[in-house]
C-alpha cells in the first residue's frame, strides 16, 4: 500500500458513514520529507518541523508562541507528552501523532470535532506503530 | 433520559440530571463511614467508625468507596434502574492523571454499565456557567486552590497553577487559632468547619486586618452542640486573611491575586487582557463574607499592568452559583456534547478501550 493511499483512504476518509471529511492530511517523516500529502495540505517550512519535533521531546516549546503548520497559526492545547500535539484554531484545529519514523497529520474544519480528527489520526497512528514504522 | 452531571469534590459531591439553570439536585458530603461488617451496633462500634475520603485534594484516591458512593447518587438518589442506565458527564480537577481518567471511564463503563460518558475539566465548565469560554478561574475548593487561564474552551496548561491548600487547611488553621484563645475547650473538627463556615471573613485589606489583630474587641461567644462556649473574634479573620498572606499558614507563596497575576504570564501577552478582564471566583471557600471585595482591592494593587477583574454571573442563574458552577458549566455542556454524540459510546469504548477518554473528551 502506497502511502498516499494511506492519506486518501485513511486520513482523508468519511468520517462516522455521515459524509464529513478531515480537510487535509500529511504523513511526514522526522526528517521533514513528506511521505504523502492530501492536495489541500499547506507545505511545511523547516523551522515549523523542528519546532513540531521538540515540543514532542520538550512539551510546552511551541505554546508560548503557537503551533504553525504552512504558516497557519494553531493555539496549542492538551496533547500527550511525546505522543500526540493538538492545536485549535477558531472552530477548526489539528491534531499531530508521532509515530517511530513519522508524524501523521489531520487538519479539521467545523463540522468536523475535535474528538472526531483525534480519532481518524490516532488510529492510522497506533496501527503504523504495530506495523513499525 | 437526562444526562446526569456528576461534580466529585474533596468535600461534597454535586450531582444531578443536566438542567442548567437550577441547582444540582443533590450536593451530599464525600466523606463517608465505614461500618463494621458484621452489623452489631453495640456501644464500641462508634468508635470503631473509620472515616472513609474517596476523593482527596480533589482527586479520586480510593475507588472502592468511590464507587459505593456512586451507586448510592446513581440509583438511590437519581432514580437509575439497574439495566437503564444513562449517559453521565463528570467533572475533571485541573492535571488529573491520565491513569485516574481512564480508571474512572472504566469504572462507570464495567461495573455501572452507562452508555455514554464525557469528562470536561472543572476550570473550563465554571466559565461556560458565567457564559465565556475564555477567562480565568480561581478554584478555591476544600482540598486545593486550582489557578487555570481557558481560552476558547481549552485549559493553557503551561499556565495553570495548582495550590495544595484549600479549605481544609483553613479548618486546621481556624482550629489552632481557636485553641489558643479558648484553651481548654475541647474542638472537634467537625464543629471547627461549621463555625468557619458560619463566622469567617476577610478584612478589607493589609492594614484593617493588622489593626483588628492587634486589637481584642468584636468577640463574640458562642455555644457548640456539645454545650461549651467559645470566644471568636479576631480568628475569623485570620482564615479570610490566609488567602491572601499564606505565610499565616507557613507557606512562601504570594496571595491569590499574585499568584493569578503571574500565572497568565506563560501565555502569549495578546491574550493577558482578556485572561485577567475575565476572572470567575468558585469554589464553596470563596463564598467566604468579604472575600470578593477584598480580592478587587487587593487586583487594584498588583504588580500587573491589567488588573483582574471579576465577571458577575447572569442572572437567569441561581443564587451561590460559586458553590457548584463546575457542576452547572458541566450541564451545560451535556446538553450540546449527548445529543450530538461526540461523547464516548460503549461501543467506542468496547473498540478501544479507556485511553479513549483522552481522544475524545476535551
Amino acid at each position: 500500500m502506497s502511502w498516499q493511499t494511506y492519506v486518501d483512504d485513511h486520513l482523508m476518509c468519511d468520517i462516522d458513514g455521515q459524509g464529513q471529511h478531515l480537510s487535509a492530511a500529511a504523513i511526514v517523516g522526522h526528517d521533514g520529507s513528506v511521505w504523502a500529502q492530501s492536495s489541500t495540505f499547506p507545505s511545511l517550512k523547516a523551522p515549523e518541523i523542528a519546532g513540531i519535533l521538540k515540543d514532542f521531546e520538550e512539551p510546552g516549546h511551541l505554546a508560548p508562541t503557537g503551533l504553525h503548520i504552512g504558516g497557519t497559526k494553531y493555539m496549542v492545547i492538551q496533547g500527550e507528552p511525546n505522543v500526540v500535539i493538538r492545536g485549535k484554531k477558531g472552530s477548526g484545529g489539528i491534531t499531530i501523532k508521532k509515530t517511530g519514523q513519522a508524524l501523521v497529520f489531520g487538519v479539521y474544519e467545523e463540522p468536523v470535532t475535535p474528538g472526531q480528527c483525534n480519532m481518524v489520526v490516532e488510529r492510522l497512528g497506533d496501527y503504523l506503530i504495530d506495523q513499525g514504522l | 433520559m437526562e444526562a446526569v452531571v456528576v461534580d466529585a469534590g474533596s468535600k461534597l459531591l454535586k450531582a444531578g440530571p443536566a438542567v442548567p439553570d437550577q441547582a444540582p439536585s443533590m450536593i451530599i458530603p464525600t466523606q463517608m463511614k465505614r461500618v463494621p461488617e458484621d452489623g452489631s451496633l453495640s456501644e464500641n462500634s462508634l468508635c470503631e467508625d473509620i472515616v472513609v475520603d474517596p476523593v482527596v485534594r480533589g482527586y479520586i484516591r480510593d475507588w472502592d468507596a468511590m464507587e459505593d458512593l456512586l451507586h448510592h447518587v446513581l440509583y438511590t438518589g437519581l432514580g437509575w434502574e439497574i439495566g437503564n442506565e444513562g449517559q453521565i458527564l463528570f467533572t475533571d480537577p485541573l492535571c488529573t492523571p491520565k491513569a485516574v481518567r481512564e480508571q474512572l471511564v472504566q469504572l462507570m463503563f464495567e461495573t455501572f454499565n452507562i452508555s455514554g460518558f464525557y469528562a470536561s475539566e472543572q476550570a473550563v465548565l465554571s466559565l461556560y456557567a458565567v457564559g465565556r469560554i475564555s477567562g480565568c478561574t480561581v478554584d478555591i475548593g476544600h482540598g486545593k486552590i486550582d489557578i487555570a487561564p481557558v481560552i476558547e474552551g481549552a485549559v493553557q496548561h503551561i499556565a495553570s497553577r495548582r495550590l495544595e491548600i484549600g479549605g481544609v487547611d483553613l479548618t486546621k488553621l481556624l482550629a489552632q487559632e481557636l485553641s489558643k484563645s479558648n484553651p481548654g475547650v475541647n474542638l472537634n473538627l467537625s464543629d471547627v468547619e461549621k463555625l468557619k463556615e458560619n463566622f469567617s471573613c476577610c478584612a478589607e485589606d493589609e492594614v484593617a486586618y493588622a489593626k483588628i489583630f492587634n486589637s481584642h474587641d468584636g468577640e463574640e461567644k458562642h455555644t457548640l452542640p456539645d454545650g461549651q462556649v467559645i470566644k471568636i473574634g479576631r480568628e475569623r479573620y485570620t482564615v479570610g486573611e490566609a488567602l491572601f498572606q499564606p505565610s499565616i499558614l507557613g507557606l512562601e507563596a504570594h496571595g491569590i491575586v499574585e499568584q493569578l497575576v503571574r500565572s497568565v504570564t506563560p501565555v502569549s501577552s495578546e491574550n493577558h487582557k482578556q485572561l485577567l478582564e475575565n476572572t470567575v471566583l468558585c469554589g464553596g471557600t470563596a463564598s467566604m463574607t468579604g472575600f470578593e471585595d477584598r480580592f478587587q482591592r487587593e487586583a487594584g494593587l498588583c504588580s500587573s499592568a491589567i488588573r483582574p477583574a471579576l465577571i458577575k454571573p447572569p442572572e437567569y442563574m441561581p443564587e451561590n452559583l460559586t458553590h457548584y458552577s463546575a457542576w452547572v458549566g458541566g450541564a451545560i455542556l451535556a446538553k450540546v456534547v449527548f445529543p450530538q454524540n461526540q461523547h464516548v459510546t460503549k461501543a467506542d469504548y468496547d473498540e478501544t478501550g479507556p485511553s479513549i477518554v483522552h481522544r475524545k473528551c476535551f
